[in-house]
């Protein structure tokens, strides 16, 4: 019996032994971090920031356009917008962890998050209007209401204003230092430069409101361009903030990769290549391969002619039949131009993406001049940004080498590419008269805002749909089965699905006030009106 | 041991005896044994010996059909996970069954129990069964009661089992009359897309009429260095059927038990080999188990038992969506212009590039299948380890105390050896891998338990007391090359890039303290329970919590005796109700660090932390490998309380006609919430959700179980025939959100749903919303000027996913030395999905495209308007309108056409390629919306016992069976898909590897 109890006993102290009691602070997860270096949260939105070329966004600008069903189409059948509040947190949760790690109120890292704020609602409000913005990004209040346009616009330049002063500042105290940047090298007077490079964008982009008092958008862009010891700008593409690919961690989306699924797929637009040959602009062969079809009926390599884009509008089982004819043996298929392979397809060199460019600056200049709102030469500017978009490629007035593809060859083949040489005489080029300013006219404007959106092409975003919506050139292709809308380009996305379920009477608040309470794609956004 | 007993089913076998049925006895909560006239809630017994015969690999898969209120769908792959749903409590909800062995809590898929180690399993059906198991028993749990060593000597079993798995139930039915292209082009350059539609291919190529193209084989013109075209003719019919080869499912158990006075003792060995249907796949899986009584006086005895099992296997199959796939090459995107049998796709590398590049058809996205079967391998290496030693010491004649410990333990590795050529989606530079996922689980459980029992003249009491401590911890990482230097070496010394590596870690901690009461008399019982739990995972201020439990039952023909009759011989009622607490756990875990962009995601039992309450950052890496942090987009809730179930549920059981037929009936509602879950906030706030309580759900069902002797044998050895159906259904409604939410995302409950839909306070939860077509007043499609169906910008009402009832019936013959069991089950009602005849018209390879089934407008076949197709004339009419003035406007919300009245339609007038109409209208889910209508033969087994006469000395019983699974398939439609895997909620497919017949012979020998 004696035994017996002691073995219970026994027993009991073991599995009492075995374990504590406690339970605390096992509802904390081990595997993540709670507090980082503001470094690494600059890093990921940096990352988060990146507008990646091809895609959807060149579709929706008209650069490319897809034939296969399979993959999609070219409907503007537009949703909801994507919108960047969670990077705007992450810019928030930056400014805390520099302050956490004892940097001063002003350092480069609140600096960079007011450049941030505006950089990133620009981008939503010109996607969907009014934005939730003095009551956003706070965890207590779940129904933030919405600022109007116009607020948000003020608000935007009131922090490039800021971010620009902050630069200045740390710039003078010498308390540049930050780390986690993958534009600049953590060079912050660079990304001074690009603050009131984007300044201009942010300005041009509210050329409906140049009369606006409170905007005061002339007089903003004159003291901008008018005193660049104030406001550093952009002096070449050197100083674009651009987003640079290579071979392995960061690939290019058009490469090796993905040939055998898209290099047929999405052939070339007939709104870029039309603007391209009809000014005889040697850029189209660097981007774009003649068609075959044009080809097998004698058009030559390197004839403006032989480079045609689709129709955006057709419908899509045509296009995708008309890239499918075949043109013999000794020419590729289809009767549309393709993205040209030597420059996409070879290998994994690549182009960087453009995010902010100066190109981009020099056209918002000679628009500014255009328009009246500076002294500048419009003229100057507006050949100053075709020769950075051509420089861009690689493009110097003498000899441009012009690759095609051979049928059936390897792309990855340097052998399978017949070279051309096209003559680049950038003289006449720029003395014809489709190229040369027209003066303070339309057709001035059209030149300028044309020439813009050529040199977007697989650059900053949307910018080139942006442009066409305030300005309405070049062209769009709309009004057939192929694009659908009822034949109209949209004039912005819906707001994103979630406020409507989640922010119910803000949204609507916001809809009703805008657009007469319908969230719809061919509303007309207040910077439009 | 004494053979097997011809009858499967406890409660089918009845006696004339009343008090031998009554005093039947079933398991229960913490393994307590109780009188089941007692039970105030349902519960249900499967006998061990019906798990032996007609095998599966996983023993759940052997319980469908068995219980009224459990369905399961079982997978068709190698190691998968069937789907477990017990009275709608649905794995795939996050809403897992508990498994409990001999009363301690295991953490297991049930691929470590061999069915030959189960004296019998009990379903406790409901939380009220299983309440004293805390959170992990809400869903109900399946307690199996292990074989222990009986009295009598030595006795030795043998029981061995070879099935055959041959012959299709369900396979896609492909055309093999066009081959791959576009729009009826197609020639061969490079496989790469460098010829006419050569890689990432449909099969809408040309017909494979002997013309001559440019093939994958085409000998080379050593002058041209160019392809000679050889003929293009299908010899590839049949590619999937003759590629896979007969399952083999091979099963044998050796056991050995004893028994003295002191103690009881058994050992026993299973031994599982499995050979797929997919070459070179197969899995290995043997089982040791120990159990031991020891009696050290009267009132003084130990139990421990352990179990031991290892899964291995080199390979096995990835059916999910993506080049992985063998269903997705085979099937749905190539033709039969290739030859799976061929010598040269047979030989796996192109000659001269051994190791370096396969051959195939195609070079671009899709594989070789003797490629992935035998060098693309997925190895699955698992130790699964359970054990517990209980004390039970008798204090006084009514009050006793066990002590026990418990652990339950897996470590699982498994690997991926991806070789050069392979490019699933993600990995397009072909250049290999190797990935390792390991994971180890430790569970401990540490318990006492008070018993107290009293007898007073009628007055039964029963008291309990009790507490458990819950220690678990997870370990896991995942491992992966970013391609590999030398090929077919599987070493991360050998990855080009910098390997990358993930781990997960976690740990929990759970206190709890219980007591329940037991009061009887005569025909009348009451149970009231209570349970403490302290549980870690929940924030600090809010982890101890503590909810109730009650149960009756009634038994009128005790009470008023004279309602006894011939008729009627026994008739209960009970009632119970039940609450469940807890939080922040989930049933599964997957792999450590990010997923692959393809294959399967393999999920492992976890019953552990779920971290989704924690403000932290995620820190991927980002640009060019550097390192990154971004702050999580779901807001953390310090205020978070546990989420919360309440059970009601009412039941019958009626015993007739000298208990030849006996009904049990159970109608239950659920009420569950408020859960916990993360709602979707405005953006603007900075986070995507938010960590609440909130979403509450009433789910309403009943089961009903007839078992009868249809034919009662009149003698010793004469013809009897018992039969047990089993009928079940149950509905889900949408309660409460959060606050004045009133609607939640149509794909919170049905995923793959449309998300821009909402399901509304009152709503069924398992309507399906999918994409779905523009039409008239009238219902024709509309057109758009293209001639195909316009699609509506929201998601619409389809229906329900639910099916209507289950049914399960089997029936037992017996004759002389003979037994018969048979069983069909199936489903009724419920729609899902179909994606394989969704991808098979899409990628031109569904059957009907190239027959006369289904016609245009204008009676044109899609027979016809194909071949038109590949000469490039668009003759198809789609049926319906078009749009002859006015432009269409849409609900914001339904996406529904608001504007009728100013809109005139006229007949489609625009003829379009068959091609480009298939892809918009098949390509829509509402075209591929079938319901889920099934049943299966799904057991027959026919033994024969060798009678005592025929044996020697040697033999006590032997048996020998002839044993079928899954005979016969019955559905409607072209039995392309395995309805039997959706069950529960599922409304969306997925790819699936064929299903089988599976066929063999059984043997039982007892020395």
């Amino acid at each position: 019996m004696k035994k017996i109890i002691f073995a219970i006993a026994a027993a009991v102290t073991l599995v009492v032994s075995m374990n504590s009691c406690s339970v605390d602070g096992l509802d904390k997860d081990p595997n993540r971090p709670t507090q980082v270096t503001p470094d690494l949260v600059l890093n990921g939105i940096c990352f988060s920031i990146n507008q990646r070329p091809w895609g959807g966004d060149a579709r929706t600008c008209q650069y490319n356009l897809c034939n296969y069903n399979y993959y999609g189409n070219n409907e503007y059948n537009w949703g909801g917008a994507s919108w960047s509040f969670t990077t705007l947190k992450n810019v928030i949760k930056m400014e805390e962890e520099a302050k956490r790690v004892g940097n001063p109120d002003v350092n480069p890292y609140s600096a960079l998050g007011k450049f941030f704020r505006a950089y990133l609602y620009y981008q939503m409000t010109m996607l969907t209007g009014d934005l939730p913005m003095s009551e956003a990004l706070k965890t207590d209040n779940f129904l933030p209401k919405y600022d109007s346009q116009k607020e948000v616009f003020k608000q935007v330049l009131a922090w490039l204003e800021e971010a620009n002063a902050e630069m200045t500042e740390l710039s003078n105290q010498g308390k540049m230092a930050f780390n986690g940047d993958i534009y600049f090298n953590n060079n912050l007077m660079a990304w001074q430069k690009l603050n009131n490079t984007f300044t201009l964008r942010v300005l041009m982009s509210l050329s409906n409101k140049e009369s606006d008092a409170d905007l005061n958008v002339k007089g903003k862009f004159a003291a901008i361009v008018s005193n660049p010891a104030k406001y550093p700008m952009y002096n070449s593409n050197s100083d674009n903030m651009q987003f640079v690919y290579n071979s392995t961690l960061n690939k290019y989306p058009v490469s090796p990769d993905n040939y055998g699924f898209d290099a047929l797929r999405y052939n070339m637009s007939s709104t870029n290549l039309y603007a391209l040959t009809y000014l005889k602009d040697p850029r189209v062969f660097i981007i774009a391969e003649p068609s075959g079809a044009k080809l097998k009926a004698g058009s030559g390599y390197t004839d403006f002619a032989s480079f045609v884009g689709a129709d955006a509008n057709q419908d899509l089982a045509d296009m995708s039949t008309r890239m499918q004819v075949s043109n013999g043996g000794d020419f590729l298929n289809g009767e549309y131009s393709l993205y040209n392979r030597y420059r996409w397809y070879r290998n994994f060199v690549a182009e960087p993406c453009i995010q902010v460019g100066y190109s981009e600056m020099c056209f918002n200049i000679a628009e500014a001049a255009h328009r009246g709102w500076i002294s500048e030469s419009a003229s100057d500017w507006y050949t100053k940004g075709i020769k950075a978009s051509m420089q861009f490629y690689g493009i110097n007035n003498g000899p441009v080498d012009v690759y095609a593809f051979k049928n059936g060859g390897s792309p990855t083949n340097s052998s399978d590419y017949i070279k051309n040489t096209y003559n680049f005489d950038e003289a006449a080029y720029f003395n014809q008269n489709n190229v040369k300013y027209a003066g303070t006219g339309n057709l001035g404007l059209q030149q300028i805002i044309t020439q813009k959106y050529l040199s977007f092409f697989q650059n900053s975003g949307l910018e080139g749909y942006f442009n066409y919506r305030r300005t309405g050139f070049p062209t769009f292709s709309a009004n057939g089965p192929g694009t659908g809308n009822s034949g109209k380009i949209p004039l912005r996305y819906q707001y994103p699905t979630s406020e409507r379920t989640n922010n119910q009477a803000s949204w609507k608040a916001a809809v009703d006030a805008q657009f007469g309470g319908q969230d719809d794609i061919n509303a007309v956004m207040w910077i439009l009106k | 041991m004494a053979v097997a007993s011809n009858s499967a089913y406890a409660q089918v076998t009845t006696t004339d005896s009343d008090t031998a049925n009554v005093g039947e006895v079933v398991v229960t909560a913490l393994g307590i044994k109780k009188d089941k006239k007692k039970l105030g809630f349902a519960v249900s017994e499967i006998k061990g010996e019906s798990l032996v015969k007609a095998r599966e690999t996983n023993v759940l898969d052997n319980m469908v059909g068995k219980v009224a209120g459990l369905t399961i769908g079982q997978s068709a792959e190698l190691l998968g996970n069937s789907q477990v749903v017990l009275r709608g409590s649905d794995i795939r909800r996050g809403q897992s069954v508990l498994y409990v062995v001999d009363g301690i809590p295991i953490n297991s898929d049930a691929y470590n129990l061999s069915p030959d180690d189960i004296d019998k399993v009990t379903v406790l059906m409901g939380p009220a069964a299983a309440a004293l198991y805390g959170y992990r028993g809400q869903n109900g749990a399946i307690v199996i009661t292990t074989k222990k060593g009986t009295k009598g000597g030595v006795s030795v079993d043998f029981n061995s089992s070879t099935m055959i798995e041959n012959g299709f139930l369900t396979i896609p039915k492909v055309q093999d009359e066009y081959g791959p292209g576009d729009h009826g082009n197609y020639s061969f350059v490079d496989g790469l897309g460098g010829g006419n539609n050569d890689g990432d291919y449909d099969v809408w190529g040309p017909k494979l009429n002997g013309q001559l193209l440019a093939q994958y084989d085409s000998p080379i013109d050593p002058v041209t260095g160019k392809p000679i075209p050889t003929p293009f003719v299908a010899r590839g019919k049949n590619n999937l059927e003759r590629f896979l080869q007969p399952g083999i499912l091979n099963t044998n158990n050796f056991s050995i038990a004893s028994s003295t006075d002191k103690v009881d003792i058994r050992f026993s060995f299973s031994n599982l080999n499995q050979r797929g249907i997919v070459p070179n796949t197969g899995l290995s899986s043997n089982t040791f188990n120990i159990s031991n009584t020891v009696r050290f006086s009267d009132r003084f005895r130990m139990n421990a038992t352990v179990n031991y099992n290892r899964q291995a296997t080199d390979n096995i199959n990835d059916v999910v969506y993506g080049p992985n796939s063998l269903i997705y090459s085979l099937v749905i995107w190539q033709g039969a212009d290739w030859d799976v049998m061929s010598d040269d796709i047979r030989g796996i590398w192109q000659p001269g590039k051994e190791g370096v590049q396969s051959i195939h058809s195609e070079y671009k996205r899709y594989q070789n299948p003797w490629f992935v079967a035998y060098k693309w391998l997925r190895g699955h290496y698992k130790n699964d380890l359970y054990g517990y030693t209980s004390f039970d010491y008798d204090i006084t004649k009514d009050l006793n105390l066990m002590v026990r410990t418990s652990a339950t333990t897996y470590d699982v590795l498994r690997t991926e050896k991806m070789p050069f050529s392979a490019h699933p989606y993600g990995r397009e530079e072909n250049r290999g891998d190797y990935r390792e996922d390991r994971r180890a689980m430790f569970e401990m459980n540490n318990e006492f338990l008070f018993n107290y029992t009293k007898k007073r003249g009628e007055l039964d009491i029963h008291a309990s007391l009790g507490g458990n401590r819950r220690d678990f911890n997870y370990t896991s990482s995942w491992t992966t090359t970013d391609y590999l230097n030398v090929p077919e070496v599987y070493n991360f010394a050998n990855s080009a890039n910098p390997v990358r590596s993930f781990n997960f870690n976690s740990s929990m901690a759970v206190n709890s303290l219980y007591a329940l009461a037991d009061i009887g008399y005569k025909y009348i019982f009451v149970n009231l329970g209570a349970r403490m739990d302290q549980l870690s995972t929940m924030p600090s201020d809010n982890n101890s919590f503590v909810y109730p439990s009650a149960s009756l039952s009634f038994l009128p023909t005790e009470l008023f005796t004279k309602l006894k009759s011939k008729t009627l011989n026994f008739w209960k009622f009970r009632a119970s109700f039940a609450q469940v607490k807890g939080g922040l756990t989930t049933p599964l875990v997957s792999q450590a660090g990010s997923t692959l962009g393809y294959g399967s995601n393999y999920s492992s039992p976890y019953d552990g932390p779920a971290y989704v309450n924690a403000g932290i950052y995620n820190t991927p890496l980002s640009y060019n490998g550097k390192p990154s942090a971004n702050y999580t987009n779901v807001l953390p809730n310090a205020s978070l309380a546990p989420f919360e179930r309440v059970d009601f549920e009412f039941g019958t059981e009626v015993r007739m006609f000298k208990n030849r037929l006996s009904v049990d009936a159970t109608y239950y509602v659920y009420n569950d919430g408020p859960g916990i879950f993360s709602r979707t906030v405005s953006e603007a706030t900075g986070y995507t959700n938010q960590v609440v309580n909130g979403i509450e759900t009433q789910r309403k069902g009943w089961e009903v179980s007839f078992k009868g002797d249809v034919i009662k044998a009149r003698k010793e050895g004469a013809f009897a025939w018992n039969s047990m159906l089993n009928l079940s259904r149950y509905r889900e409604f949408l309660t409460a959100v959060y606050g004045d939410v009133n609607e939640i995302s149509a794909n919170y409950f049905v995923s793959d749903n449309s998300s821009n839909r909402f399901l509304k306070v009152g709503d069924r939860i398992d309507a399906l919303y999918t994409n779905g077509f523009a039409r008239d007043k009238e219902g024709k499609l509309i057109n758009d000027a293209g001639g195909r169906p316009i699609v509506l910008p929201k998601g619409q009402f389809q229906g329900y996913t639910l099916p209507d009832l289950v049914i399960g019936f089997y029936n037992q013959f017996t004759y002389k030395n003979f037994t018969v069991g048979l069983q069909f089950d199936g489903r009724i009602g419920g729609l899902v999905v179909n994606q394989i005849q969704r991808q098979t018209f899409r990628g031109g390879r569904h059957i009907e495209t190239v027959q006369d089934n289904l016609t245009d407008a204008n009676g044109n076949s899609m027979a016809n308007a194909r071949e038109a197709d590949t000469r490039g004339e668009k003759t198809w009419l789609g049926e319906g309108v078009q749009v002859a003035s006015g432009s269409i406007k849409y609900d914001p919300i339904t996406g529904e056409i608001t504007n009728y009245d100013e809109l005139t339609f006229k007949s489609n007038e625009t003829q379009t390629y068959l091609q480009d109409y298939v892809s918009r209208y098949y390509g829509q889910f509402e075209s591929n919306i079938m319901k889920k209508d099934y049943m299966k033969l799904r057991e027959l087994t026919i033994t024969y016992n060798i009678p005592a006469s025929l044996m020697g000395k040697t033999f006590k019983g032997a048996s020998i069976s002839l044993v079928g699974r899954n005979l016969i398939y019955f559905a409607k439609g072209l039995n392309d898909l395995d309805l039997d895997q959706f069950p529960g909620m599922t409304g969306y497919s997925a790819l699936q590897s064929p299903t089988m017949r599976r066929y063999g012979v059984n043997i039982n020998l007892t020395f």
